[in-house]
Order: structure tokens, then C-alpha cells, then sequence
């Protein structure tokens, strides 16, 4: 039969876990959730009073208040790539790039999801810093992948000159930018853009490839300005004179329409988003509503434990995500370490695939115990057949983490996990269907890259305070640094105290340093994870996520769920 | 149409639906528990099926039994009745995820109304009349005294999630707000597992007034006028009537109007009904709250405006357009519903379970009027400690409210009911009272008896 049986799962924290376990996991969570509360408040603050204070002088919106204004009002703004570069200092006098100096989130605009690029003039004028570059990349990348349009707010001094070197070459330097500008274009990807001030070199070339260019009355786009043109060619004038509205709408062309400031430019530029076709979301919803889940998301806070020692039942996270709390769980009864379905999100369909957390039944040793959040034969077979099948069947998958590798050992090597394992791999590496992926937790070894992490070229992926990302735990991996140190037990063997005390410092420099390594921040701010957000923040991005891979149509395949291949997979499964 | 639909409920409006049906040409099935086996309704629907034990959340409420019991006897859509899962949300999604025709609104709509104060706000910006108070939920006490303040004592506090009085409050002063938060915030936890609460201005002097509507699921919505259910026994309606005497005939299509575009608005389907509190001091009126199912009291609308509103449901979840417009519906007469519980008046409304050796009811002069029964037993029928205790309802018709009375009481009078106490002695009482002769109604006032009047706890 070609139904969803999409069941109720989820039940009343009370009943999950005692009021007190989950009042002191809510404060745990929220205790690591406030470094990045800060962090985040750094970075809207951008310069601070100052920068902005500057920006007003201008007569211009700081790019905060343009995109409060461009937004829908009802509508979140969803900021991927917050914490680049947080906490470094560039250049001679030490200057902080909060944000990389620009800004770019997801948010909705006349009903459609769009992706804003937006240069934070608060900062350096919105000049571009080493990173600058990546994170703009990133963005269109994400948007050139769903296929939702690009907005510039462009409002750019060009490289930010001390750190040209980290900024200019290579090949993700800023050129790459304007190929991404062409690639968006030559696959149909509508991008708009809005001039609003000091547009230099990179600042200028930005915009023009747009399918529409908008320029205010003070700003201004050139290949070099007037400081420059002074120095090269001895001629005295202003950079608005060379390349301001009057020459490139009125003479060059380079811009299509003028507009009296940033208010009336903020305004042009939703209503060209208005006059594109509207989102394909209510068409694909196949006979539901969007429904919130019957489980407030907000109690993940206390739900998902923020000691990755601590187990939980990962179906209960799942019930705070989905619409209405309802779940089909795929293959329940084998390998018990892995949790697939199908569910509803802003009542468009998804797969969800996660690693559950504490211990199942060992199916090849009745009576025996052992650990999830490892990835085994039968996980790893389920999770194979689970993507391949979501992905033939155009549903966007879900990917949630809380993986500390793949089972190792004899046993593993006779199971063939090397193979079963690349069959997983080149799944991943080759599904069309757009995957997200959650670091809950744990992303540990080839599991987090198994699992569709980053590397393997998912949309977005997220992490939370509670992630821990590297290639072992520090503990494992000081042990097997130190092996040969070691006895059976992983005592430490030496002949003196002295011997004793180095190797027991080395262990702990190597534990530290991993778990140093593993600080959220860390690969928020190298661009190893697209954002860090908190987990009762999740249900939203889904939101999100969701309605962008069903708003335009025509792209990538979305089946009926009639003739799903999954109820092939159902029925083969039955007996 | 569908073939078949099962009809997720008992007692009386089991029988109804399946009524419906057999017009319709449609199989009807049945549902029942174990203690229902040998149920009217069990034997009359052309299909029935066991789904459990007496206990309703192991049958009537539970959810897959009921959605297997469909699948079981391919069944193609869903008749929730009034009670039970009726105005569940999760079930109308989960039906119509499995591709059954759910009669009623979609589990949207079902969710949007359930929240009191989210309802309040998307009424009042289609225009219906808003009782004075709070914009939304409530930040906190403080936020509840500065609103009171502002709008005068006395106020009451209500459940965002509640319903049947529960988790409401009154204060009289400003000093009693702080109790009256802290019990209703109390019993909203212990009861909704939601503590939101907002602030109404209380309404002392009322009449409970409500508008019947229909909307198809293209959109078109219409109106069948008002109701009145004043009278009531700890928020439970006793007697109700259509039309009100309160409301002129300007009033009266006005805000039906009103009401049935606001419902076709919101994206409503099927039978509604749009609560509210006529206010007698000003003669306003102002939206309570939507009940998203069938009234209990939905015959006495039948009775004069001439439509089948069970037989409309169905066929508008069937997906017909309506099949006439607002013109065609005009009132006919007056109708009085009478509740007979199986209740000992004598005893604290006791409930009285056991057999019922005879019922008869009787029949007025045929120039005076016309009763209709909708009854849940028949003679020989056991009537079940677990369910609520409405045996049948006995609906008076006559040209006028004078003719509707005497035909109600001609019914009572002739009424020979053995076996069970029922609400039968209380009826005539408020029938003969002069207060209801003259239609001089509110809310929490028993005509005739006013040693059992209501009083919202302080």
C-alpha cells in the first residue's frame, strides 16, 4: 500500500527523564549555549557605536537595519557562517573581522527563502579579510545548490590591503566570487543586487553580473577610486564622480536603476523578488499543513545531555523536530543503532537518519549488550539503503550525528566495514536530493565523514555546543600516541618517577590540545562547520531548510509519494 | 460519494450519523467498546467493529485502534461526532495522512481555534466583536493587574488551553488577582499541562449566543443564525434554543454574515460554531471562542431552517460545493432542545447508570407541534457508567417560542421513562418558570431554580 504511516512518538519530558536531570542538563546546555550568546552579540555589534555612528553620518542604514527591512516581517534571518574568524586579529594594528565583515543568512522575502549577502559596513567599511572570501563562496554555493535566489547588499571598500596576500590569490582568493556570480547566472539562479555605498575593485565587480542592479544616490561602483587614480595618474577628483549613479545608469550601463536611498533601494529590491515565480512549498506539502510538533523544541535544551557521556533516546529529539510528532521509522528491529524514517517538516517530507544513543541488544551475541553511537554492519547497511532510497525518491534527507567512529577490530575487518563503509561513502558522495546534516554531539573519525559531514558536500551543516568534532576523542588518541609507553591496562610503564611524570604530561598536552581542537568555536570560526546553533533552534532551521529544497521547482527530482522506492524497501521488509 | 465511513463515536450521535448515511446511501461502521456491545447504535450501522475495552481511552479515544478499525474495514472517511477525538488535532492529521476523508476542519484550523487566545486574535482581525482583555497570553502577574486596572474589576483569568471552566478565575479587587492568578495557573498546569493564561473582562450580565455556519472546501461559507444556550448547570447546557429572543433580525444576519465569511477566512470546512457572550447591560456581543465539530445542539437548528447539517458535513468532505446559497436559508418556527441525562436532580445530579425498562416520550397535538428524539437508547438498553450520561434529546418545534414550549412540555408530559433518574423533573420546572416563558435568559441562572446558579469561583 502506497500510504505514510507516520506515527506519534515523543513523550512528556516527565516522563523522558526525571524534572531534576532535565532541569540540571537545561542548565548545563545553557551554561555552554552563553559563550556563543556572547559571541553572537559580538558580531552583530560589529564596530560597535563607533562603526555605526560612522555609517549614519553617511546617511546610510547599518547592514543589520537593511536587512531587518528586507525581511518579511514574520520572517527569521538565519545567519550562517557567524563565528568566521572570531577572535583573530588581522594586520599591523590588530584589527577583529567580526563576521568576516560581511554577513550572509538565509531569510524570507515576499514569501520565497533567499540567501543575502551582505557586506556589514560597520566594519572596515565592509572590506573583505582573509576568509571574506569563503564564507561569500559558501553562501552562493548553498543557494546556487537549492536553487533560491541571491541577494547583495553591496556596500563595499574592497580588500581589507594588510592581509591581501591571505584574500587575493589562491583558488578560493575573491576571485571565485565573481565565478560563482557567472556560475548562479548560467544556471538560471536569479540574483539581485543593491549598490548603497563605497564599491571598490571587488565591491564593484560583485554586483554586476546580477540579473538587476540597483544603485542609491551616494553610492558608487569602480575598478579603482579617486585615492588610487590620484596615485596613478595624478588626477584630482571624487570616486562618486567616476563611477557614481549618473555614470553607470545614466552613460555606462553597468547599473540598470537609480533609487534615492537605501530605504527606496531595500523596497525595489523586494519587489523583484515579488515579481519572481512563487515558492513551489504548498504545491509539494502532498495533502498536510505545516504543523508544529506536539513537543516544544524548546526542550532539547534539557532533552539532548551536553556530556557526551550521558545517553538519551534520540526519538525524543526527533519527536521535538517533526510536525506533529509524527514519525514512519524505518526498519526499527535491525541494526538498532541507527534511527531512519520518514517524517513531515513545515508539512514537506524528509528522511531523517540518526545515530541513536546508549546501548542496544548485540544482535550476533543473544543476551549481550553493546554500545550505539558506533557505526556497525547493520547501521551502516541501513543507512546506505535508507539514503539511496531517499535520494531516488527526491526526499531531502536530514542527517543527525552523535557518531564516535565505526566499529574497529577483527570482528569489523571480517565484516567487511571497509567496504560496506565506501558503498556508504559513494552514496553520499553521490546523492543529488539535498542533505543536511546536525553535529548533535559526537562527529567522530569516518563515521562523521560516513554520516554526511562536510566534507561530502552537505547544504548546510550545523553544529551545537555540545559537538565535539575531530578524528578520535583526545583520551584514544594520547593513548595510541603513547602505546609502546603502555601496558595491557594503559597504565603508564617507566623505570623512574621522572620518566612517569613526562609521559603522563605528554598524555594530557595531547588530551588538551584535542580538546581545544574540539571547541565548537574553533571550526565555526575555520569554516569547518557552516554555523553553531543551539539545539531548540534546530526545529526552525528545518523549517527552513525544508521550504528551500521544495521552493523551486523544476531542478531536482520530487516524487509522489505513491511510487516512493521506499515502499518497495517496506514490503521486502514485511516478512 | 464515499462508500463507506466509520463513525468514531457512540450513543446518540452514532445514530445520527448513521441516519445520515443510509440518506446518503452510504455503509455506515460502526466503533464500539466492549461495554457498548449491545448498544443501539452498534446494531443499527451496517458494519460494527470492537475496538476495546470500556475504558474510552482504550477505545473511543485511541487513536490507531480506531484509524485500524478503518483500515480493517475499508472505510473512506471519518466521522468524529462531538467529544472524543473530535476536536484532536493530531487525529485529524493523522487521518487524513492516511488519505481518509476527515469530517471536519483540517488539523490546522482544529490547532489554530484550540488555542483560546491565538483564535481571539485571528477572529478579531476578521472583524468579529472581542471581549475587552489581554492581547494575547499573559507575560505574568504583573502584566494581568496593570490590564485589569486599566479596564475595570471584575476580570476573569482564563486557561489558553482550557475548556469546561477549567482553569478560569474571577477577581473582584485587585487584591484577589494574585489568588485567583496562582489557582488558575494551578489547575490550567494540572489539566492542559499549559499554564498561559489571559485576561477577559468579566462579563456578569450574559447570554451564551451562538452562530451555526458551513463552509465547503472552495471557500464558500454560509450562516444558519444563532442558538441560544443560556441556560446551563456548571457549564454544561441544559436547554437550548434557536432563534434567540435577544437578537433582531438586523443583528442576527449582520454577524452571521460576519461570522461565516471569518470562518471561510480562516480556511475552515464543514460544520462550525462561533461562541458568544451577549452582554445584557449593552446588548453587544463578543466571539468567546470556535467549537470546531458538531453541536451537541445542532437539531434545534435543523428544526427551522430545514437542513441536514450531518448529511451537509459529509458532503462537503466529500468535496462537493455547497449546493445552495445564504438566500435560500430563512428561519421557520422554534425549536427547544431538552438534555435527558441519566441523572438523579435529587442527588447532586448523580449519575445513574442501569437499564432503561421503558421510554416513551410524548406527542404534542399536531396542530401545537412536532418533537423529535435523538436518542441513545432504546427500551432494553443499558446505560453505561463509563460514558457521559445524555440518554436522548428531546427537540420541541412549534410555529412560535410559546407553541415550542407547550410542545416540550406536552413530550415531558407524556414522557414515561423507567429504569434511570433522569434531568426530566428539572426540565419542566425551567420550562413552566417565567423567566424562561419570557425569554429572560443568562448565563449561570437556572430558571425556576436558582439554588442551582453557577458562580465562577473567586
Amino acid at each position: 500500500m502506497a500510504k505514510i504511516y507516520l506515527q506519534p512518538i515523543g513523550r512528556d519530558t516527565e516522563a523522558v527523564i526525571p524534572a531534576e536531570t532535565y532541569e540540571r542538563q537545561t542548565g548545563s546546555m545553557k551554561e555552554r549555549e552563553q559563550r556563543f550568546v556572547e559571541a553572537r552579540e559580538q558580531v552583530a555589534d560589529g564596530w560597535g557605536d563607533k562603526g555605526r555612528a560612522r555609517v549614519h553620518r553617511k546617511g546610510k542604514m547599518t547592514t543589520w537595519e537593511r536587512l531587518e527591512l528586507l525581511k518579511d516581517d514574520d520572517a527569521p534571518l538565519l545567519p550562517v557562517g557567524t563565528l568566521v574568524n572570531h577572535g583573530i586579529e588581522f594586520g599591523p594594528r590588530k584589527q577583529t573581522s567580526p563576521g568576516a565583515g560581511v554577513v550572509t543568512a538565509f531569510t524570507r522575502v515576499e514569501q520565497r527563502w533567499v540567501m543575502v549577502i551582505a557586506n556589514d559596513n560597520t566594519v572596515a567599511s565592509g572590506s573583505w579579510w582573509p576568509l571574506t572570501p569563503e564564507k561569500i563562496i559558501r553562501a552562493q554555493e548553498m543557494a546556487r545548490r537549492l536553487r533560491i535566489p541571491v541577494l547583495y547588499l553591496v556596500d563595499c571598500s574592497g580588500l581589507f590591503l594588510p592581509e591581501q596576500a591571505r584574500t587575493f590569490p589562491g583558488q578560493t582568493g575573491a576571485g571565485d566570487i565573481f565565478k560563482r556570480n557567472s556560475l548562479l547566472s548560467a544556471e538560471g539562479v536569479p540574483q539581485i543586487a543593491g549598490v548603497f555605498g563605497d564599491c571598490i575593485a571587488g565591491g564593484g565587480y560583485m554586483p554586476i553580473i546580477s540579473d538587476k542592479v540597483y544603485m542609491t544616490e551616494i553610492a558608487y561602483m569602480v575598478i579603482a577610486g579617486a585615492a588610487l587614480i590620484k596615485g596613478a595618474k595624478s588626477q584630482n577628483m571624487t570616486s562618486h564622480g567616476i563611477g557614481g549613479a549618473d555614470v553607470h545608469v545614466g552613460i555606462s550601463g553597468c547599473a540598470d536603476f537609480r533609487v534615492p536611498d537605501d530605504e527606496t533601494c531595500i523596497l525595489a529590491m523586494r519587489k523583484e523578488v515579488a515579481a519572481l515565480p512563487s515558492s513551489a512549498v504548498p504545491y509539494y506539502r502532498f495533502g498536510a499543513d505545516a504543523a508544529p510538533p506536539r513537543f516544544d523544541p524548546e526542550e532539547l535544551t534539557g532533552i539532548l545531555p551536553a556530556d557526551h557521556r550521558v545517553a538519551y533516546d534520540v526519538r525524543e529529539v526527533i519527536a521535538r523536530l517533526v510536525d506533529a510528532s509524527l514519525f514512519w521509522e524505518f526498519w526499527p528491529d535491525t541494526g538498532k543503532e541507527i534511527v531512519t524514517g520518514i517524517a513531515r517538516i513545515s508539512g514537506l517530507y524528509v528522511g531523517i537518519l540518526a545515530n541513536h544513543s546508549g546501548l542496544i541488544d548485540d544482535p550476533d551475541q543473544p543476551g549481550a549488550k553493546k554500545p550505539s553511537g558506533i557505526l556497525y554492519r547493520r547501521g551502516i547497511a541501513k543507512l546506505s539503503a535508507f539514503s539511496r532510497a531517499c535520494n531516488d525518491d527526491g526526499i531531502p534527507m536530514i542527517w543527525m550525528q552523535d557518531v564516535s567512529g565505526f566499529d574497529i577490530g577483527p570482528e569489523a575487518e571480517r565484516h567487511g566495514l571497509l567496504g560496506l563503509g565506501s558503498s556508504l561513502i559513494y552514496s553520499i558522495s553521490t546523492h543529488v536530493t539535498p542533505m543536511a546534516t546536525v553535529l548533535l554531539r559526537k562527529a567522530s573519525g569516518a563515521g562523521y565523514y560516513a554520516m554526511a559531514g562536510m566534507p561530502y558536500d552537505p547544504i548546510i551543516q550545523w553544529s551545537t555546543p555540545a559537538t565535539r568534532l575531530s578524528v578520535m576523542e583526545g583520551r584514544t588518541l594520547a593513548i595510541g600516541a603513547f602505546n609502546t609507553k603502555l601496558d595491557d591496562e594503559f597504565n603508564i610503564v617507566a623505570e623512574t618517577a621522572d620518566e612517569r611524570a613526562k609521559i603522563a604530561t605528554g598524555m594530557k598536552g595531547v588530551e588538551d590540545r584535542i580538546e581545544k581542537d574540539m571547541d565548537p568555536i574553533m571550526s565555526a570560526r575555520q569554516m569547518d562547520t557552516d554555523e553553531v546553533i543551539f539545539a531548540r533552534e534546530l526545529r526552525q532551521w528545518l523549517e527552513c531548510y525544508a521550504e528551500m529544497s521544495y521552493q523551486a521547482h523544476g531542478w531536482r527530482r520530487v516524487k509522489n509519494p505513491r511510487i516512493w522506492s521506499l515502499h518497495d524497501l517496506q514490503i521486502l521488509g514485511e516478512d | 460519494m464515499f462508500r463507506r465511513l466509520l463513525i468514531a463515536n457512540r450513543g446518540e450521535i452514532a445514530r445520527r450519523v448513521i441516519r445520515a448515511c443510509s440518506k446518503l446511501g452510504i455503509e455506515s461502521i460502526a466503533v464500539y467498546s466492549e461495554a457498548d456491545r449491545d448498544a443501539p447504535f452498534v446494531a443499527e450501522a451496517d458494519h460494527a467493529i470492537c475496538i476495546g475495552p470500556a475504558r474510552a481511552a482504550q477505545s473511543y479515544l485511541d487513536m490507531e485502534a480506531i484509524l485500524q478499525a478503518a483500515a480493517h474495514t475499508e472505510a473512506q472517511a471519518i466521522h468524529p461526532g462531538y467529544g472524543f477525538l473530535a476536536e484532536n488535532a493530531l487525529f485529524a492529521q493523522m487521518v487524513a495522512q492516511q488519505r481518509l476523508a476527515w469530517v471536519g476542519p483540517p488539523a490546522r484550523v482544529i490547532r489554530l481555534m484550540g488555542e483560546k487566545a491565538t483564535a481571539k486574535d485571528c477572529m478579531g482581525a476578521f472583524g468579529l466583536p472581542l471581549i475587552p482583555g489581554s492581547d494575547g497570553v499573559l507575560t505574568g502577574l504583573p502584566q494581568a493587574v496593570e490590564l485589569a486596572d486599566e479596564m475595570g474589576y471584575p476580570v476573569l483569568l482564563k486557561a489558553d488551553a482550557g475548556g469546561g471552566g477549567r482553569g478560569m478565575r474571577r477577581a473582584d479587587r485587585p487584591e484577589d488577582l494574585r489568588a485567583a492568578w496562582d489557582a488558575a495557573r494551578g489547575e490550567a498546569l494540572s489539566a492542559f499541562g499549559n499554564g498561559d493564561l489571559y485576561l477577559e473582562k468579566y462579563l456578569g450580565d450574559s447570554r451564551h449566543i451562538e452562530f451555526q455556519i458551513l463552509v465547503d472546501s472552495w471557500g464558500n461559507g454560509v450562516h444558519f443564525f444563532e442558538r441560544e444556550c443560556s441556560v446551563q448547570r456548571r457549564h454544561q447546557k441544559l436547554i437550548e434554543e434557536a432563534p434567540s429572543v435577544a437578537l433582531s433580525d438586523q443583528v442576527r444576519n449582520e454577524l452571521g454574515c460576519k461570522v461565516a465569511a471569518a470562518a471561510a477566512g480562516v480556511g475552515y470546512v464543514g460544520a462550525g460554531t462561533v461562541e458568544f457572550l451577549f452582554d445584557r447591560t449593552t446588548g453587544r456581543l463578543h466571539f468567546m471562542e470556535m467549537n470546531t465539530r458538531l453541536q451537541v445542539e445542532h437539531p434545534v437548528t435543523e428544526m427551522i431552517t430545514g437542513y441536514d447539517l450531518v448529511e451537509a458535513q459529509i458532503r462537503i468532505a466529500a468535496g462537493e460545493k455547497l449546493w445552495f446559497t445564504q438566500d435560500d436559508i430563512a428561519i421557520n418556527g422554534h425549536a427547544i432542545e431538552l438534555r435527558l441525562n441519566a441523572e438523579d436532580t435529587n442527588d447532586d445530579f448523580r449519575p445513574t447508570p442501569g437499564t432503561v425498562e421503558k421510554f416513551v416520550i410524548g406527542e404534542p397535538d399536531a396542530d401545537l407541534g412536532t418533537v423529535r428524539i435523538d436518542a441513545a437508547v432504546t427500551e432494553g438498553s443499558r446505560v453505561s457508567p463509563y460514558y457521559d450520561s445524555l440518554i436522548a434529546k428531546i427537540i420541541g418545534w412549534g410555529r412560535d417560542r410559546d407553541a415550542s414550549i407547550a410542545t416540550c412540555l406536552a413530550a415531558l408530559e407524556g414522557m414515561d421513562v423507567q429504569g434511570v433518574s433522569t434531568t426530566a423533573p428539572l426540565h419542566a420546572q425551567v420550562l413552566s418558570a417565567d423567566d424562561f416563558v419570557e425569554g429572560d435568559l443568562r448565563v449561570g441562572i437556572i430558571p425556576g431554580r436558582p439554588d442551582l446558579s453557577d458562580v465562577v469561583e473567586d
